[in-house]
């Protein structure tokens, strides 16, 4: 015979809660800013190849912090479910925010259900067109979904790091390079300086091309970063 | 559709056909014979890279259409024209740009060309044996790795052969061939070698009534492009015509016949 002991539904979502926000607490932060004609997401990466931040479809980038092998699925998952998507409809119809609330149910039914709540947080960036809004969709472990003005920060430490860069100059006016300054010094906080090594910028933006989605080189980092 | 989530034993990978299948997003060949089909694509290797130059009408009893794009950038550095049934071929092309693209941002590392060739032959031996509906593509690149234009040409159970010099696909290939035959060299240079394809596909379409020629009076040329280092380019229509316009001035002057020489 096996013993189970009653636990209040409060006190197993606080006790689930608890270890995912463990989990992802342990990893870095990345933030995800709008700037005048794109979007930016900085994450602070020591590995070169084990990316945080990626290309999901033409004009949709995916970053995940917490356990790689966890939102590293998800994000093959997304990549799966746009193409998967622009290929029975049209390029057109893939929508970002689809894409987060199927993110956000997943998340749900894992933490709820699952034998372990995923200790991850997604954001899901859209860049806007004639069509669509440029957008910030944050997922968080359990699955709330929102949506984010300006610029979201995802990780352990975002209140922080959320608190640092609200101070600074915000604004759909600034440029890439004013924008990058901004997230990386509030990743970094005011006694730290994180490396150029240490970065990975994914950006977003129009250059004629169908696919919007670039991934920066540390020369072209530093130099938006002088 | 759902977030496609796999587990480890059932996970397919990078590669988008397979994903495609085991979702249920593939469409299975039909077996209707009315399709629209009839081509003459050329792909030459010259010295920077590989020139591609394909005719632009589908014919079916009649002419279907008259400004086909039979090749399309299957990526930055390589090219997939298409012969045969046109509904299969345009399908056969979207999914294989979809499947280099989906490999690309799985695996955040390109296909490299040879990879990309070997790809496409189940997709063509799946389609062939299973349809009626024949597609037979022509692959041409630019081989990042080893720093040149390659061509890759298929049979129609999907068996694919590297081509060191040129290649021809479709109904006008007699034509062409023999054209790029008496006027190939190796090393061409890049004038040498956009004139010579040209030149094959006139040749086709002169002698294939399914191939389609300069169209002067609708002001539509066949297609011309280039795969390079610089990857894929598509020459400009003006430019093209130039080249239409040139070799139609030479036979006009000479009533039809080529006079013993390639002009």
């Amino acid at each position: 015979m096996s013993n189970y002991f009653y636990v209040a539904p409060e006190q197993l979502i606080k006790d689930r809660a608890e270890f995912a926000q463990k989990g992802i607490a342990r990893g870095r932060s990345i933030v995800s800013a709008i700037f005048d004609v794109g979007v930016v997401l900085v994450a602070e990466n020591p590995s070169a190849s084990l990316y945080k931040i990626s290309e999901i479809y033409d004009r949709i980038a995916f970053a995940g912090v917490g356990k790689y092998n966890e939102f590293d699925r998800l994000r093959e998952a997304g990549i799966r479910w746009a193409d998967g998507t622009g290929y029975t409809y049209s390029r057109e119809d893939v929508d970002a925010r689809a894409l987060a609330n199927y993110y956000a149910q997943h998340l749900g039914d894992m933490f709820t259900e699952g034998q372990k709540p995923l200790e991850v947080e997604i954001l899901v960036a859209q860049l806007g067109n004639k069509y669509r809004p440029t957008k910030l969709y944050r997922v968080a472990y359990e699955g709330t979904i929102s949506d984010e003005e300006h610029f979201a920060v995802l990780g352990g430490d975002a209140e922080t790091i959320k608190g640092r860069f609200a101070e600074l100059e915000i604004g759909l006016h600034l440029t890439l390079a004013e924008t990058l300054q901004n997230a990386v010094s509030a990743l970094a906080g005011p006694d730290r300086r994180v490396p150029v090594s240490d970065l990975e910028v994914g950006v977003l933006q129009d250059r004629g091309d169908r696919r919007t989605f670039a991934r920066l080189t540390d020369e072209q980092i530093a130099a938006l970063l002088v | 559709m759902g977030l496609p989530l796999f587990d480890a034993q059932g996970d397919p990978g990078p590669s988008f056909v397979r994903f495609a299948e085991l979702s249920g997003l593939s469409r299975p060949p039909s077996t209707s014979d009315l399709s629209a089909h009839a081509t003459t694509v050329v792909a030459v290797r010259y010295a920077e890279g590989v020139v591609m130059v394909a005719d632009r009408q589908a014919t079916s009893y009649y002419v279907a259409n008259r400004d086909v794009r039979k090749i399309e950038a299957a990526d930055r550095y390589s090219a997939l024209a298409i012969s045969g049934s046109a509904a299969r071929g345009l399908e056969f092309i979207r999914m294989a740009q979809l499947s280099f693209e989906h490999y690309e941002k799985m695996s955040e590392s390109s296909l490299s060309l040879e990879g990309k060739a070997n790809y496409l032959s189940p997709l063509v031996q799946r389609n062939n044996l299973s349809s009626q509906l024949v597609v037979l593509p022509l692959l041409a690149g630019w081989d990042l790795a080893h720093q040149r234009g390659r061509i890759f040409e298929y049979d129609g159970a999907g068996g694919c052969y590297e081509r060191y010099d040129f290649s021809v696909i479709g109904s006008g290939s007699p034509f062409a061939d023999s054209t790029l035959r008496l006027g190939f060299q190796s090393d061409m240079p890049r004038e040498g070698a956009l004139a010579l394809a040209a030149l094959a596909i006139y040749e086709a379409a002169d002698n294939d009534p399914s191939t389609g020629g300069p169209d002067f009076v609708r002001n539509i040329f066949p297609m011309m492009v280039t795969l390079t280092f610089e990857g894929f380019h598509e020459l400009d229509h003006e430019v093209v015509a130039d080249y239409f316009r040139e070799i139609n001035n030479r036979r006009t002057q000479t009533g039809g016949v080529a006079g013993g020489t390639l002009r």
